[in-house]
């Protein structure tokens, strides 16, 4: 009896100091004053990696994107299109819609900036040698009788990105074939410039629906090889 | 009711249904994170969490936004409350055993839940449930799966803690891997289970109320697990109408602790967790009724319940699956004074046996199996369907299929089936059944706003 009431009695000391709480370790998405790195940390790790076994922004699960080293400007821009739900794809919708809606613009630049400070990792999923190299024909010279330019061109010639072109090198190649289908996507549209899903990605409208299925799965086999 | 306000009950509920949004925001902590239900319950199958709805859980509730009240116009905030409405046509194949009718089978709301909580500081969080469930021909609200939270993460460049406080109302509610009793399973309980025998470890009975616990857990580098708490129930004051001593029949007087360790392990989609967990109840049982009344300051029979637990995931859409195993053995030693009266032995044992397997395709089509069997020492007392053995050995299948068409409402049918009752196959000794005299299934509708 008096060890469960002195249990009590701590556990309501516990939720009373929690009165005031630490700012650096805040999950609140509304509140302007949490940092981006401390978002990242508290909130954005859970998913997309945290400091431990692998390091920020390495994600384990495939269904989210590697963030580490990517490309702060296209990092900024699709927090933007998440935060104004512009980018309409389904995983976008259901994953991070919500989390981006009450972001500032500051906290989307120190996210962005955050990520692009981690140190890249190489990707540990298995890899097809027989995708991988016809995949890095495709990157390195495109499929010209098919009107789909050399992925390197725009990409780099390591798919490190620049600026608003992301960095594809390590990414997941299940994560990459699906954003090649989201891009594929003609659901709904009469153009294919109208409500693309992702609308800062329409440079890519075209290269996706020239590249067959096995082609897809190929140069995303190749991008996750990279280091 | 008139058949006009029929009608126009079931126009606002079609319109409601029609103007349901397909993405993101269904019950509240949906609407706080403002993701979508698969974010945190594998391909959508609530109530088994996600690597990320496990951290939901252990950080408290607390992640996303807190809905400000004070001005739900401005903020576009909903309350934070849900409410979820379960309706089911069940059949039942059983027929009396010994005391009691045999369940009708009925067209009926089956359960209604309120929910509140989500985030209240940036460490506080709540799970409150209260649920008016139609059990047995009556339907009785009570309290229901509740807990407060207090939680904390740690990050450093070298180590990651989790780390947090609970006060609850029943043991397992803190559980985040759906291997333990209370979040196992599909969550879709039949309404009326009818009259089978069957003999489960009391860590597995407790129902919500039947004690309140305090406990203390951490979670270390995504990797490792640890629990602690003490339960007891509530045995004086006002809120002794809401926390009673339920389904376990007796009384936690004297603390009784609960543990659980675990590793866990995430590659690439796949997500692993072993674990021990166990209890120690020190049941008192009521004593000899004094004026008429009797009071739960008796004898003690202690239950020592020791398991194993394990879960395995895949989580890459389209394709979701999980497994799930626990195997729990209970030791149970008794009163002397219960001896010869609830009890022929002095100790008994049970051990239980859970496994469940699961498959979601899209987060629409899903399919779900579950085997359930216990075995233990007979005892012609306490397991007296069985008149010639005294056997509490039982086993079952649940094979379930689903459909979601919207994240928030699930259509399904179950059916479970027995294929031994009281340690027999056949005709149980002393009564006219068979095992499969007890197979129920259910046809259901579950809808969660």
């Amino acid at each position: 009896m008096k060890t469960i009431s002195k249990a009590f009695a701590l556990t309501a000391l516990a939720l009373s100091v929690a009165a005031c709480s630490n700012i650096e370790r805040s999950r609140n998405l509304a509140n302007p004053r949490v940092s981006g790195s401390t978002l990242a940390q508290q909130v954005c790790a859970s998913c997309h990696g945290g400091a431990v076994g692998q390091d920020n922004g390495t994600s384990i699960n495939p269904s989210y994107p590697n963030l580490a080293g990517q490309q702060a400007v296209y990092l900024e821009t699709e927090l933007q299109e998440f935060h104004d739900h512009s980018r309409t794809d389904p995983a976008a919708k259901d994953m991070m819609w919500g989390l981006a809606s009450q972001l500032t613009t500051a906290q989307m630049k120190q996210l962005a900036e955050f990520y692009a400070q981690q140190k890249p990792h190489p990707n540990l999923n298995q890899n097809d040698p027989a995708l991988v190299a016809s995949g890095q024909k495709i990157f390195s010279e495109g499929r010209a009788a098919q009107g789909v330019p050399a992925c390197a061109t725009c990409h780099g010639p390591s798919a490190e990105g620049n600026g608003p072109i992301p960095r594809l090198a390590g990414q997941h190649a299940d994560y990459l074939y699906k954003q090649l289908m989201v891009f594929n996507t003609d659901a709904g549209r009469e153009t294919h410039s109208e409500a693309l899903e992702r609308p800062h990605g329409v440079a890519m409208d075209a290269i996706s629906h020239n590249l067959s299925d096995l082609e897809k799965h190929q140069v995303a086999a190749y991008l996750q090889s990279l280091r | 009711m008139t058949r006009g306000k029929h009608a126009l009950l079931f126009m606002a509920g079609a319109l409601s249904l029609a103007y349901l949004p397909t993405s993101h925001a269904v019950p509240l902590y949906a609407r706080q994170t403002g993701q979508a239900c698969v974010s945190c319950h594998l391909g959508g199958m609530y109530p088994q969490l996600t690597t990320y709805g496990r951290f939901f859980k252990l950080t408290g509730y607390t992640l996303g936004n807190r809905p400000n009240l004070n001005d739900l116009e401005v903020q576009k905030d909903a309350p934070p409350v849900s409410i979820w409405l379960q309706g089911a046509k069940q059949f039942y194949t059983n027929v009396p055993n010994g005391s009691g009718a045999a369940p009708t089978s009925s067209l009926n709301v089956q359960a209604v839940s309120l929910f509140a909580g989500g985030k209240i500081t940036d460490n506080i969080g709540a799970f409150l449930q209260w649920t008016g469930a139609n059990a047995g021909g009556g339907f009785n609200s009570a309290i229901d799966n509740s807990e407060l939270r207090y939680a904390d993460h740690l990050v450093k460049p070298d180590s990651d803690l989790i780390y947090g406080f609970y006060i609850n109302n029943h043991p397992t509610v803190s559980d985040v891997w759906n291997s333990t009793a209370n979040w196992s399973g599909n969550f879709m309980g039949f309404f009326n289970g009818g009259t089978a025998p069957v003999q489960t470890p009391f860590l597995d009975n407790y129902a919500p109320g039947d004690a309140m616990g305090a406990g203390a857990y951490l979670y270390k580098n995504n990797t490792w697990y640890g629990e602690v708490g003490a339960y007891k129930s509530v045995t004086h004051g006002p809120t002794t109408t809401y926390f009673t001593a339920g389904d376990s029949g007796a009384t936690l007087i004297d603390p009784s602790p609960y543990y659980r360790l675990a590793y866990t392990k995430d590659i690439g989609p796949h997500s692993f967790e072993i674990g021990l967990h166990g209890m120690i109840s020190y049941a008192h049982n009521p004593t000899a009724a004094s004026g008429g009344v009797s009071d739960w300051g008796g004898t003690v029979n202690t239950f020592r319940d020791t398991g194993i637990d394990g879960q395995y995931q895949y989580n890459l859409a389209p394709h979701y699956f999980s497994a799930h195993v626990r195997y729990l053995h209970e030791n149970a030693s008794y009163a002397a004074d219960q001896v010869g009266s609830t009890v022929s032995n002095a100790s008994n044992i049970l051990n239980e046996t859970y496994l469940d397997v699961s498959y979601v395709y899209r987060a629409k089509y899903g399919a779900m199996l579950v085997y359930r069997a216990a075995s233990g020492s007979n005892d012609a007392t306490l397991y007296s369907t069985n008149t010639a053995s005294g056997s509490p050995d039982w086993k079952s299948w649940t094979p379930e299929i689903f459909w979601t068409p919207w994240q928030n409402v699930r259509l399904g049918y179950q059916y479970i089936f027995y294929t031994q009752m009281a340690g027999e196959t056949g005709t149980i000794p002393g009564q006219t059944l068979s095992p499969h005299d007890f197979n129920t299934s259910m046809l259901y509708a579950s809808f969660i706003y």
